[in-house]
C-alpha cells in the first residue's frame, strides 16, 4: 500500500498540506468569509427595514380604516336621524291636512244643511202663501165676498 | 489503468518538482498538485462572486447572482451545522470548520476525476488534519476551563468505585478520537477508489461482457460522490461536536 510504503514522501505531504491549509484558512478568514457575511448582512438589513416599514404602513392603514368606519357609522346615524325627522314631519303634516280637510268638509256640510233648511222653509212659506191666495180666490168666487174682506 | 497494474497504483505519490529544504525532501508531488487545485478552486469559487463591488446602492444589488447563491449555500450549510451542534458560541470557529469541510469535500470530489489524485486517501494527510483538530480542541478546552478540563473524563452521577475503571476508558476514547477521525476518511477514500479500479480492470478483461462491470462502475461512481460529500460532512460535524465538548464539557 503506497500510503504506508512511501514513507519518504510523508514530510513533503505534511509540508504542502500545511502550506495549502494555512493559505486557504487565512484567505477565507480574512477576505472571503467577511465578504460573504457583509453581503448577507446587507440583504438581511434590507429585508428587516422593509418589514418594519411594512408594519408601520399596516398600522397606518388600520387607523385609516378605523377612522373611516367611525365616520361611516356617524353618517349612518345622521342619515337615520334625518329620515326619522322627515317621517315625523310628514306624519304631522298629513294629520294636520287631514284635520283641516275634515273641518272644512264639516263646515261645508253644516252650511249646506242650513241652506237646505232655509230653502225648505222658504218653499213651505211660499206654498203656504200660494195656498192661502188660491183659497181666498176660491172662497171669494164661491161666496162673492171681496178678497180684501176674507181673512184666513 | 494498464493491464496488470495493481489497483493500488493510483495512490502512488509521484514527485513533479524535486525540492530539498535543509535536508528535508519537500518535493512538489501529485498530492501537492491536487491540493493546489483544491485550494485554488475553493478560493475562486467562494471569493470571485463577491469581488465585484457594485456601488449603485440600488435594490438590484441585493439580488444574488447564480454563483453567489451557490457560495451562499455552502456558507449557510456550515453556519447551520455549527449552530445546531455548538450554538451561538460556535461563530468563532466558523472559518476553521468551513475550511476543513471545503478542503476535504473538494479534495474528495476532485479525486473522482479519472487520472486525478485523491490526497485525502493518504493516512498521513487525514491524520495530520485530525491531529490538528484534536490538538486545537484540547488546547481550547484547557484555555476555557483550565485544570477543570480534566473533569471531562469523569462522567457525572457515577458511583465513586466505578471511576478507576471508567476514567481510563474515557481517556482512551478521547485519545482515539484523531485516529478514528482520520482512519474513517482515509479508509472510505481508499476502499472506494480501489473498488472502482478493481471493477474497471474487469471491463477490459471480460470483453463484450465488460458492459456489466461498466454499468456497476457508473452506479458506484455516483455512490462515491455521495461518500465524498458524506465523509467531509462527518469530519466537519465531528469537529463541531469536539469543539462543543471542549466548550461545555459535559
Amino acid at each position: 500500500m503506497p500510503q504506508l510504503e512511501q514513507v519518504e514522501f510523508f514530510i513533503s505531504q505534511l509540508f504542502w498540506l500545511g502550506v495549502f491549509f494555512v493559505i486557504l484558512f487565512s484567505v477565507l478568514t480574512y477576505i472571503t468569509l467577511p465578504k460573504i457575511r457583509a453581503f448577507l448582512n446587507k440583504r438581511d438589513d434590507f429585508v428587516r427595514s422593509h418589514i418594519s416599514k411594512q408594519d408601520e404602513l399596516i398600522k397606518k392603514a388600520e387607523s385609516i380604516i378605523e377612522n373611516y368606519e367611525a365616520k361611516l357609522t356617524e353618517a349612518k346615524n345622521q342619515a337615520s336621524q334625518i329620515i326619522n325627522d322627515a317621517k315625523d314631519e310628514a306624519l304631522h303634516e298629513s294629520e294636520r291636512l287631514l284635520k283641516a280637510t275634515e273641518e272644512k268638509i264639516q263646515q261645508e256640510i253644516k252650511l249646506t244643511e242650513t241652506r237646505v233648511q232655509k230653502e225648505k222653509e222658504d218653499a213651505l212659506s211660499e206654498l203656504n202663501t200660494q195656498l192661502k191666495d188660491s183659497a181666498t180666490d176660491f172662497i171669494s168666487k164661491v161666496t162673492n165676498i171681496e178678497k180684501g174682506n176674507i181673512n184666513l | 489503468m494498464a493491464k496488470g497494474e495493481s489497483p493500488l497504483k493510483q495512490f502512488e505519490i509521484q514527485p513533479i518538482i524535486d525540492i530539498n529544504l535543509f535536508g528535508l525532501d519537500i518535493s512538489f508531488t501529485n498530492s501537492a498538485l491536487w491540493m493546489t487545485v483544491t485550494t485554488a478552486f475553493i478560493l475562486i469559487f467562494f471569493t470571485a462572486p463577491f469581488l465585484k463591488s457594485k456601488k449603485t446602492n440600488s435594490v438590484s444589488d441585493l439580488y444574488p447572482s447564480r454563483m453567489q447563491v451557490a457560495a451562499e449555500l455552502g456558507f449557510s450549510f456550515i453556519n447551520s451545522l455549527l449552530n445546531d451542534t455548538v450554538g451561538k458560541e460556535g461563530k468563532k470557529y466558523f472559518s476553521l470548520v468551513f475550511t476543513l469541510f471545503m478542503f476535504i469535500l473538494f479534495g474528495n470530489l476532485f479525486g473522482m476525476i479519472p487520472y486525478s489524485f485523491t490526497f485525502t486517501s493518504h493516512i498521513i494527510v487525514t491524520l495530520a488534519l485530525a491531529m490538528g483538530v484534536f490538538i486545537f480542541v484540547t488546547i481550547l478546552g484547557f484555555v476555557k476551563h483550565g485544570v477543570k478540563f480534566f473533569s471531562f473524563f469523569v462522567i457525572p452521577g457515577l458511583p465513586i468505585y466505578m471511576l478507576p475503571l471508567l476514567i481510563p476508558i474515557e481517556i482512551i476514547s478521547y485519545l482515539s478520537r484523531p485516529i478514528s477521525l482520520s482512519v474513517r476518511l482515509f479508509a472510505n477514500m481508499l476502499a472506494g477508489h480501489t473498488l472502482l479500479k478493481v471493477f474497471a480492470g474487469f471491463v477490459s478483461a471480460l470483453g463484450i461482457f465488460g458492459i456489466l462491470p461498466l454499468v456497476f462502475i457508473i452506479a458506484l461512481t455516483g455512490l462515491e460522490i455521495l461518500i465524498a460529500f458524506l465523509q467531509a460532512y462527518v469530519f466537519a460535524i465531528l469537529t463541531c461536536l469536539y469543539i462543543n465538548d471542549a466548550l461545555h464539557l459535559h
